[in-house]
């Protein structure tokens, strides 16, 4: 049996493509519009440069959006929540003290992403839109109920990030759509969490990783709890029934045996080349004791 | 001593100023850039190469396919084609290349190649490779060239066997009261290094090839790109720039033959292969996969008494230098003990995984983690502590046989001492502190090492010192700068002996093999016993001749004069000196009368006494030196993260050192290195033979974060008498026991026994849950909520 198939190349060079760096989010728009699925939006480059030179993405057109004043912005408000703006870096978002003391969650997985030279130049925004399982702010931001800001030439809506995330490398975003902030609300009042990320050295991506955030555990009518996963499946998770179950008047050792058994009914980890589905069988169940048990009698 | 033995900062600053310059950094005008190609089977019929699209890409020189170079290369078997020829052998292997004016050019055309394949059934495991109904990698094993002592079975995989005996296996067994059985095993590795491969080329009118390529050692190149092509040594010329590190994975002949091939069918215009990161993990030689099949016995008191092995490496589609790593295991097949009864056959096999090759410690730290594995597990079953059974077994200088049936020397080093200092630095017998995490437990870990070069029993080197005109100093030698700081412990030898400052002498990283003095190869931890030997005698030529002028002048014997501090000076009036600026070039009498000339010392090193192995048995003298030591840890098991982190490594060495500062960065680099090795790098391979991890996202070197919390070590200044002023190799050795201390420790820290590497948080859980699920329970109890 004869096959032809084409040859291997691995490339050095990035493939030909027009640069765009427009100075107003309509001219971006615009562009956007008119060169639709060919056209990528950049913000740090960190991921895109990278998938381009791999050829694991195409671009014939690279809409650098760094030169938009208006999507560099964070802005806060109490008891409402926090807007950051497309090209706001990690590291800004890391050295910002509104996001280390109100969103702490939210702090501990950009603290874990990458090293400090990749965090001064990648956005958060930039971490979400390339629809990877193992954005490492994922778990945080759908534990805090993160919402995307998204328009185009036709206008604008709101996408709730556990929609946006449509299996790996794949977002709810259209062709000429781009995400111009992330809204994240304020936390419930009492919350706590953290995101325990598991990796093979230091500054890897993670094997995977487990964000919890608890409110007020022992008052079951005001005890929230919620468990998002990055790297288990094709897409970053949050399960939804945890919330739920947690809502229930049950002794918490007892509701805790009952979210580890749920979560495992629900999530068939992936093996792949950071691990087995045995390990990340073992890492979801015992990360998400840890976390449940440090943050509840912590 | 003012020079000698003291922490000496670097020669080779330039480094960190950025001004040094690497292969990478290399450009030729008029050059041209090859890119290769390669085929998505990892075994395969090549049916048709179609190109005539990639032809009409503009600054399209030229599309070579393997039929345009119908002869194989290689270092100790030729048994590599240029371009992959009848068949592909491994997934990656490049099938076809195209030269262009501009890197672009290339890409773009190399896209438009297409290849028609008939697959064929990969054999993609050493041990299956064995079997006698295998598919053959090399169907025409029997028409390869190869070298003297290796041996490649036509008709199977094997591309070489080694056999070791010593004594009487039976007998052996006969008299062991325990006996340890095991199958170990190590996938491939990458060497990890930071600079990938680059190598330009150009043929001269006069025939003469030049080439600049990142590599290990010089001579080697030179040497085999000449016998490979045919060509006269001294019509090939090999540019020697720093090195942005090698590990053994640029040790001879990589790729250096693709441009200079491209070159001479383009009329000679400079052509630049680079490769990236991915290109590098296909088209370079990795380090091997390793099967160790070992059964160990000792009697009641303690006594080893018998060793049996069957080692076998997954060599890859070209074997490369691990022919000869089969060989290096198999003559040193267990730690630095004595053992009466040894029975070893070691064997490099061909599969249809990436080539491979030499990788820094040569085999050693991969024998040594099965060894040094079954020497503790021998001690668990004798009820002996672990290091107690290493002390009564420890080869004794002056007095044991090694298993090549050597006698150490008298003056062969303190493996003993070693043993004892690494014991007491880490506390032996002390247990570690439990952490208030019931989750993590703690553990120490413990192996003997030892190494010595693995090269020809004649592998040479020399050295020239150029005296300049103002009492500055020019040395030229061999070996290549690339990271070890060989070059700094040259420098310092030379000061000592000459009585200069460091600043007075230059060492220039630039090579090239016409003009600068011969070494073999810069491998093998041999660069500072060798070159350093030969620079020594390269200084006392140059003494003599000093001497000899300066007698002449003060009208005393030659013996009667002494030479401190730069000048050469009657014995016992040191006011009587002529500085040695005034004699560099000839010294002149007051009324214009000469003497002398520029002087030029040289030297020459051999080893001696070094014997080629007996092929039905093993016995030799296989090196000239072997460095000693001890490494030991104290580890933390994380049976949440299924994580091993390093607490404290102690590494003991049993050499002297020129310059500790130098040695200390050794060992921080080669424990680092040594420690990510035995936890969790691996090159992952799909069930189809295509490499999973090419690129630094996946393949996982350490970084700053996996340091160990503390490292210490010391060596010990037990000198070798012919060595530069004592000090023998430890470049490798530096990495040697701790894939075998951490497994060690990992037993003794949770009792689960692990025989494979790397021991990942995957295979940690795994054999948790196989050897000891209460300890899982136990940490599922600890995490149970309250209330």
């Amino acid at each position: 049996m004869a096959v032809s198939k084409s040859v291997i190349v691995f490339h050095t060079l990035l493939p030909e493509f027009e640069y765009f760096r427009p100075k107003t989010l309509q001219e971006a728009l615009e562009l956007l519009d008119k060169y639709q699925g060919d056209a990528k939006v950049m913000a740090g480059g960190t991921g895109l440069l990278f998938f381009m030179r791999l050829r694991w993405m195409q671009a014939k057109y690279v809409i650098d959006i760094k030169g938009i004043k208006e999507l560099h912005t964070i802005k806060y408000e109490e008891g409402k929540g926090l807007t950051v703006g497309a090209t706001v870096t990690l590291s800004e978002l890391f050295e910002n003290e509104i996001v280390k003391n109100k969103y702490p969650i939210l702090w501990d997985g950009i603290r874990q992403l990458a090293d400090m030279h990749i965090r001064n130049r990648a956005t958060l925004v930039g971490n979400l839109c390339f629809g990877m399982p193992s954005a490492d702010t994922a778990p945080a931001l759908l534990t805090l109920k993160a919402k995307l800001n998204v328009v185009s030439v036709n206008g604008t809506r709101t996408i709730e990030l556990k929609d946006f995330f449509k299996g790996e490398g794949k977002t709810a975003l259209k062709p000429n759509e781009m995400v111009t902030s992330v809204f994240i609300p304020e936390p419930p009042e009492g919350a706590k969490g953290r995101y325990l990320k598991f990796v093979r050295t230091a500054d890897d991506g993670p094997i995977m990783g487990i964000a919890v955030l608890v409110a007020n555990p022992r008052d079951p009518a005001k005890r929230i709890v919620r468990i998002a996963f990055s790297n288990v499946v094709s897409t970053p998770i949050i399960i939804d029934e945890v919330e739920e179950l947690f809502k229930q008047d049950k002794p918490l050792g007892e509701l805790a045996e009952e979210a580890i058994k749920l979560i495992k009914s629900k999530v068939t980890p992936k093996s792949d080349v950071r691990g087995s589905r045995e390990l990340r069988e073992h890492l979801m169940e015992y990360g998400t004791r840890y976390l449940l048990k440090t943050l509840i009698e912590g | 001593m003012k020079y000698v033995g003291k922490s000496i900062p670097r020669i080779d600053r330039e480094k960190v100023a950025g001004d040094a310059e690497y292969a990478y950094d290399f450009t030729l005008p008029g050059m041209v850039y090859a890119k290769l190609v390669a085929a998505p089977y990892a075994h395969a019929k090549i049916l048709k190469v179609k190109y005539d699209e990639a032809l009409k890409v503009p600054g399209v020189l030229a599309v070579f396919t393997g039929a345009d170079f119908p002869f194989k290369v290689g270092i100790y078997a030729a048994d590599r084609d240029v371009l992959a020829r009848e068949k592909v052998l491994y997934y990656g292997h490049p099938v076809a290349a195209v030269v262009a004016e501009t890197l672009e050019a290339a890409e773009k055309a190399a896209e438009l190649i297409e290849v028609e394949y008939e697959p064929l059934p990969p054999v993609l495991d050493a041990l299956e490779a064995m079997k006698p109904d295998a598919p053959l990698v090399h169907e025409k094993l029997h028409e390869y060239k190869h070298a003297p002592f290796i041996y490649p079975k036509p008709g199977t995989n094997i591309a070489t066997y080694l056999k070791l005996r010593k004594g009487n296996i039976e007998e052996g067994f006969s008299k062991a009261d325990v006996v340890v059985e095991n199958t170990y095993y190590e996938p491939l590795i990458s060497q990890g290094y930071l600079e990938n491969w680059v190598g330009i080329a150009r043929v001269k009118s006069d025939g003469t090839v030049e080439i600049w390529s990142s590599h290990q050692s010089p001579f080697a190149v030179r040497n085999l790109l000449a016998t490979s092509l045919g060509l006269p040594i001294h019509k090939v010329v090999v540019h020697h720039m720093y090195l942005g590190g090698g590990f053994g994975g640029k040790a001879g002949l990589l790729l250096e033959h693709i441009p200079v091939l491209f070159s001479m069918k383009l009329g000679g215009r400079p052509v630049r292969l680079e490769l990236n990161r991915e290109e590098n993990s296909f088209y370079m030689a990795q380090r091997a996969g390793y099967y160790f099949k070992m059964k160990t016995g000792a009697t009641k008191d303690g006594k080893l008494v018998a060793h049996w092995g069957e080692y076998i490496l997954d060599a890859g589609a070209y074997a490369d230098y691990t022919v000869n790593i089969a060989r290096s295991v198999g003559l040193k097949p267990f730690g630095p003990f004595e053992i009466e009864h040894v029975h070893v056959d070691s064997y490099a096999v061909y599969t249809n995984k990436v080539p491979t090759t030499a990788f820094r410690g040569f085999g050693l730290m991969e024998v040594l983690f099965a060894a040094e594995r079954q020497m503790d597990l021998l001690a668990k079953k004798l009820g002996m502590d672990p290091v107690e059974f290493r002390l009564k077994n420890v080869l004794v200088p002056g007095k044991s046989l090694t298993h090549t049936q050597e006698r150490l020397r008298e003056d062969a080093g303190d493996p003993a001492g070693a043993i004892r200092e690494a014991a007491r630095l880490i506390e032996w017998g002390k247990p570690p502190e439990q952490p208030k995490e019931p989750w993590k437990f703690r553990g120490k870990g413990f192996a003997a090492f030892w190494k010595g070069p693995v090269q020809p029993s004649n592998a040479a080197a020399s050295a020239i010192v150029k005296l300049n005109d103002d009492g500055s100093v020019d040395v030229l030698v061999g070996t290549g700068e690339m990271g070890q700081g060989t070059i700094t412990a040259l420098a310092q030898i030379v000061a000592e002996e000459l009585g200069i400052p460091v600043e007075k002498i230059r060492i220039a990283p630039e090579r090239r093999t016409d003009m600068v003095a011969y070494t073999w190869q810069t491998v093998g931890s041999r660069g500072l016993f060798s070159d350093g030997q030969a620079l020594i005698r390269a200084l006392e030529d140059l003494k003599s001749q000093i001497r000899k002028i300066a007698a002449q002048v003060f009208r005393v014997f030659e013996d009667q004069i002494e030479i401190r501090d730069g000048k050469a000076c009657v014995v016992g009036e040191p006011w009587e000196c002529i500085s040695l600026a005034e004699m560099a070039l000839g010294y002149m009498y007051p009324n214009g009368n000469a003497i002398g000339g520029p002087l030029i010392g040289r030297g020459s090193h051999v080893p001696v006494r070094n014997t080629i192995p007996d092929p039905e048995t093993g016995k030799s003298v296989p090196a000239p030196f072997y460095t000693f030591g001890a490494g030991a840890v104290e580890v933390e098991v994380d049976l949440i993260s299924g994580r091993v982190k390093v607490l404290k490594a102690v590494m003991v060495l049993d050499t002297p050192a020129i310059n500790p500062m130098l040695v200390a960065g050794q060992v921080y680099g080669g424990t680092v290195m040594g420690i990510n090795i035995a936890l969790i790098e691996e090159l992952k391979f799909d069930e189809n033979g295509r490499l999973l991890n090419p690129n630094f996202t996946e393949y996982k070197v350490a970084r700053a974060g996996d340091i160990p919390d503390e490292m210490i070590f010391k060596t010990l200044g037990v000198g070798q008498k012919d060595a530069p002023y004592g000090a023998k190799g430890v470049g490798e050795l530096t990495m040697l026991p701790w894939p075998a201390a951490v497994a060690n420790a990992i037993a003794n820290a949770i009792g689960v026994e692990l025989y494979e590497l790397p021991m990942k948080p995957d295979k940690i859980i795994e054999e948790v849950k196989k050897q000891r699920p209460e300890l899982l329970e136990k940490v599922k109890e600890a995490l149970k909520i309250k209330g």
